[in-house]
């Protein structure tokens, strides 16, 4: 991957340099000159703190304020935790909850290995490969709502491809989206169609960088394959799988695009009801912010926990 | 077709591999992951572009036709017409390459002060700046839309101007993160030299770092597109006129207005823009994305 | 806590003397309430227009391109309406449909909506919340609204709060049963009998998709998402009688035996008879989608439906017919309006006025000019809107019947059947978002808990009552 190539660190510095200039010339300047810098720099700063400052810093503390206030008429009072009380007693708080683990779960087990896998056998094969890598990031090229609402179509009972395809071929038709059995699951497969691309590249990469000497010893010590995969592929990409791990975790626990276009986003019987629609439908639909914005706390515990457990976990295996 | 080529040695060694036996299973393998591959990936638009040629009734037919009856290639200019795809396709470049543009300017100038000016605070700011990687962007979508309501202090509203779009994504602190490392791996010789040379802050950074900063560059700037060309629920909430939306969003506020077959030709037509562009740029493309999560 | 600061709110407001709404938005220094603004305009807020002067106004609900005759229309009557008033810009906003819930709370949280926008006519409360409507009661009466006298009262009282106007009517609905008089005619059912009860309903469905469903042609279709399955269970509940809150707004009421009957039909129709198709409508459009196309015998509607099937999905309308709702005790009544922008200027009010009332409360004008819709290919003929009462009343169906295009017959029941009609419930939108979810749990689970649907609905509404006061 010729674009990875980082300029070395300064570490190793050229002799005859004079490398303690920058530092000489402050100490000769004085003060009003590391003030001119500090003007200097912070000019080049001022855009993007501007813009932190607005859309994130600000809202992040505005996240909190809000979960404890409500507005009525254009009135605004601090209601204490009435809003964190309201959408922990909606009947669906721990439907959304479920829901939401179930689609992480599914998206890990397909949309976490599938790709690992295929990495591994795009790996191994020595043709073809420019072309099967290209066809596996096809999808990830389309926009959302042409991916989703071509798959709604294939989804459909009636007139759908996928039960055709399985009529075909002799096999039980589904319900697909319109079950709350396998709303979710559907909507895992196409939201894994859409973005595997990207994670099997990603994986690729890792893989090729995987020393050859080491199969190579694997395979004096007459190790078969699934222990060469285990022993040796496993490990020396687990960096790279640990952090997609914790990052697709985060992704999927925020979904909604995929639930909202393909199954309206509550689905048969709330099925897909996602933590973040219920947010959305707390603040769109039933207007009331200020609970979205106290569920919106929730999710954030709840993903600062799996972050924290991430890093404590890397932290001991190292 | 005899020799495996010589490349970096995998779980399977080339020499195993042409040993009979294993050339058999190799190629069996190999004809049905390419013919898999083809039918799982290809599959759907032929499906969708073949869609878009059948009548209103055979799209709905049961079962399938694999080829369309009677193609209507009038399915294509209604939906080009009804549906205003142009003017789609063109506020999402207007809003993906504009954001493309803001995120440049402003996040390679903030890398580049805390990485080689290093301001007073400039550690605590990055600091904030990072903090926010562990905000999950669906939980603030609440606030930052009361945000871009009313701006504080300026008391603007930016609903419905590109600029409700573009600000908010140079609020990217994984942009700042990728930028200032690969700043800081930039000797320090080389700036000293720039200075004694007399050259200020705004010029070493134009001539000396952004050359040498061409891959990294490569990856934000693909990044800051893919992110405008995916995202959804923000564009929904801060363009609600119709003339304004992006193609996600207004592809599929119009759906329901048009019999599915137009649909589908429209979904079509939709992909192709970015198909085209990554079927042409697909090399860099690929080898900036790998570079940048590897990395990253 | 909340109860104090609203009622603090109410005798600001009467001391001031000024709307509630105006007062909730008080913190915005640059607006002024409406009394200020129309004693500093050159003429007072009751007399009409003056066509010289210049003014720009955002209309929202242009028909979208995909409806190719009424937009057309609607750019004819700008222009007609521009040589009377040729100072008056109106910027078309197109949306389709013209409100989706979601984006409308967005747009009303962010002042995006346009200067005369469109509303459902349960929108008033979440509107006035918003302090996003002017009080038009100054500026609406016989002078600039000239058949005001016969706009029905009930639809007038829908628009007020506190006997305040808030917005004009453009149009109103009864609900009742749409069918395809071609599928039944061809399932041997006699069109002009259409059900009237939901167990007629059922056999009918039944007697379709035995016939038909070989063609891909099902029986009935029901609502399950996007709101409309709230509003779909609200008017058939209506139909059998039952109310869906309490005279106090605060509790729900729906969770009775009519439900319980409504629901098992609908579910013993999904599942035993099989005479629904397997995909519930979503959002909407589905079902007005499966009925352009062909591919269902009925569901329940309000007949604006069919001038959208006809344009939309080229369906005949000869073959369209509408019956009253099943059950015929009460029925939904509902409609949609313009209400005006806060902080919109009082010639901008004006000029929104002098619009609505040329292209919507004018018979022999806009959506009444029947020479067009006839010329056009409209349907003529359809019961709606139907707020007009006396001489207007008498007007507009004499212009009516003199370019009908649709066979009346087709309508005569749903015509002659007086049902009752009875308005949405408060924060309707709300309920029929929990309400969607019984609708899906019926049309999608073949096991589900009828019961246990209902009293968690139930619960789930009282407690978004209770957090609205």
């Amino acid at each position: 991957m010729a674009a990875t190539t980082v300029p070395e660190k300064s570490s190793r510095r050229h002799a005859g340099r004079p490398v303690g200039q920058p530092d000489g010339t402050q100490h000769r300047s004085g003060l009003s000159r590391k003030v001119r810098s500090n003007i200097q720099a912070y000019g080049f700063l001022i855009g993007a703190i501007v813009c932190f400052g607005f859309f994130s810093w600000y809202p992040m503390v505005r996240e909190f304020i809000m979960s404890f206030q409500r507005t009525k008429r254009g009135v605004t009072t601090w209601v204490g935790f009435d809003n964190l009380k309201q959408v922990y007693h909606d009947p669906y708080f721990w439907t959304a909850w479920r829901n939401t683990l179930q689609f992480t779960v599914y998206a890990l087990i397909i949309g976490f290995i599938v790709p690992f896998f295929v990495a591994i056998l795009l790996n191994e094969l020595r043709h073809a490969q420019a072309y099967l890598r290209i066809l596996v990031y096809l999808p990830v090229m389309l926009p959302p709502v042409a991916g989703v609402l071509l798959f709604k179509y294939f989804y459909n009972p009636e007139y759908g491809l996928f039960n055709h395809i399985l009529k075909t071929l002799h096999l039980p038709t589904s319900q697909w989206l319109d079950s709350s059995h396998t709303a979710m699951i559907s909507v895992v497969i196409a939201a894994t169609w859409m973005s595997m691309g990207s994670a099997t590249l990603i994986y690729l990469a890792a893989l090729q960088n995987i020393p050859g000497e080491l199969y190579e010893a694997a395979d004096l010590d007459g190790a078969g394959l699934f222990s060469k995969i285990w022993h040796v592929t496993i490990p020396q990409t687990r960096m790279v799988l640990s952090l997609m791990l914790l990052l697709q975790i985060v992704a999927t626990m925020q979904e909604f695009t995929n639930v909202y276009l393909l199954t309206g986003g509550n689905g048969p019987e709330n099925s897909t009801t996602t933590v973040v629609y219920m947010v959305y439908q707390y603040a769109f639909r039933y207007n009331n912010f200020g609970s979205a914005a106290a569920l919106g706390l929730f999710l954030l515990l709840v993903l600062a926990g799996f972050s924290g457990l991430y890093s404590r976990l890397s932290r001991n295996s190292d | 077709m005899a020799a495996f080529t010589q490349q970096n040695r995998t779980l399977i060694s080339s020499a195993t591999l042409s040993r009979p036996r294993a050339k058999f299973v190799y190629w069996t393998v190999l004809t049905l992951v390419v013919a898999v591959f083809t039918l799982v990936f290809l599959g759907p638009l032929y499906w969708m572009v073949t869609g878009g040629f059948k009548s209103a009734q055979e799209v709905l037919a049961n079962p399938p036709t694999l080829f369309p009856k009677h193609p209507k290639a009038s399915n294509y200019s209604d939906a080009w017409s009804e549906l205003k795809i142009a003017r789609l396709l063109f506020n999402t470049f207007y809003y993906a390459f504009g954001a493309l543009l803001f995120q440049l300017v402003f996040d390679v100038a903030a890398a580049y002060a805390i990485s080689k000016l290093r301001p007073v605070l400039g550690n605590l700011i990055l600091g904030m700046m990072l903090a926010t990687l562990m905000i999950p962007a669906a939980v603030l979508i609440v606030p930052q839309y009361m945000t871009v309501l009313d701006i504080p202090l300026l008391h603007v509203n930016l609903i419905g101007t590109p600029w409700a779009i573009w600000l908010p994504t140079v609020a990217n602190g994984f942009n700042i993160f990728l930028l200032k490392r690969f700043f800081d791996s930039i000797p320090e010789d080389l700036m000293a030299a720039a200075k004694i040379d007399g050259a200020g802050p705004l010029r070493t950074l134009w001539s000396i770092v952004l050359p040498m900063s061409r891959p990294i560059l490569g990856v934000v700037s693909i990044f800051a597109v893919v992110n405008v060309w995916k995202d959804f629920l923000w564009p929904m909430l801060v363009e609600p006129d119709p003339k304004n939306q992006p193609i996600n969003i207004g592809i599929n506020s119009l759906s329901q207005g048009v019999p599915q077959n137009v649909l589908i030709a429209a979904l079509a037509i939709s992909a192709v823009p970015t198909l085209l562009i990554f079927l042409l740029f697909q090399r860099n493309i690929m080898s900036g994305l790998t570079a940048g999560s590897l990395k990253g | 806590m909340s109860r104090i600061g609203y009622r603090r709110l109410v005798a600001v407001a009467l001391v001031a003397g000024i709307g509630l709404a105006s007062a909730a938005c008080s913190s915005d220094d640059k607006k002024d309430d409406p009394g200020t603004k129309s004693s500093s305009s050159s003429s007072s807020a009751g007399t009409p227009l003056d066509p010289k002067t210049k003014v720009s106004i955002t209309v929202d609900c242009e028909p979208p391109t995909t409806k190719k005759a009424e937009r057309q229309q609607w750019i004819d009557d700008v222009a007609e309406f521009n040589k009377t008033y040729p100072n008056v810009t109106i910027n078309s906003k197109d949306a389709f449909p013209c409100e989706d819930p979601a984006k409308f709370t967005a747009q009303l949280q962010g002042s995006s909506q346009a200067d005369t926008f469109y509303t459902y006519m349960t929108d008033l409360q979440q509107v006035l919340d918003a302090g996003q409507a002017e009080d038009i009661s100054a500026y609406v009466n016989d002078k600039t609204v000239p058949n005001l006298k016969d706009i029905d009262p009930n639809v007038l009282n829908v628009l007020k709060d506190g006997g305040k106007l808030y917005g004009l009517p453009t149009s109103n609905y009864e609900m009742g049963l749409i069918y395809n008089r071609k599928i039944f005619a061809d399932a041997g059912l006699d069109p002009n009998k259409p059900p009237t009860t939901w167990d007629e309903v059922r056999q009918d469905a039944k007697v379709i998709q035995d016939k038909l469903g070989s063609k891909g042609i099902h029986g009935f279709i029901e609502n399950a998402g996007g709101n409309q399955g709230g509003w779909h269970f609200t008017s058939e509940l209506y139909g059998l009688g039952g109310t869906m809150v309490d005279d106090s707004g605060k509790k729900a009421t729906f969770n009775d035996d009519n439900a319980k009957t409504l629901l098992t039909t609908l579910h013993d129709m999904r599942w035993t008879d099989n005479s629904m198709p397997a995909t519930p409508g979503k959002e909407w459009g589905d079902v007005q989608k499966a009925m352009g196309t062909g591919q269902v015998g009925m569901y329940v509607g309000a007949p604006d439906d069919i001038p959208l099937v006809v344009q939309q999905y080229k369906a005949d309308y000869k073959n369209l017919g509408m019956a009253p709702i099943p059950g015929g005790k009460t029925s939904l009544f509902g409609g949609n309006d313009y209400m005006f922008k806060k902080g919109s200027s009082p010639d901008q009010i004006k000029a929104g006025i002098a619009w609505i009332n040329f292209k919507f409360l004018t018979p022999g004008k806009g959506q009444f000019n029947y020479t067009r819709n006839k010329t056009d290919g409209l349907p003529v003929g359809l019961p709606e809107p139907f707020f007009f009462t006396g001489a207007s009343k008498d007007k507009d169906n004499q212009l009516k019947a003199a370019s009908a295009t649709i066979p009346v017959d087709n309508f005569k029941t749903y015509v002659d059947t007086q049902v009752p009609v009875k308005p949405e419930p408060p924060n309707a939108q709300k309920i029929y978002t929990v309400l969607d979810t019984v609708m899906s749990g019926v049309l999608t689970n073949k096991g589900a808990d009828i019961d246990k649907l209902l009293s968690t609905a139930e619960s789930q509404v009282n407690s978004l009552l209770a957090a609205s006061q």
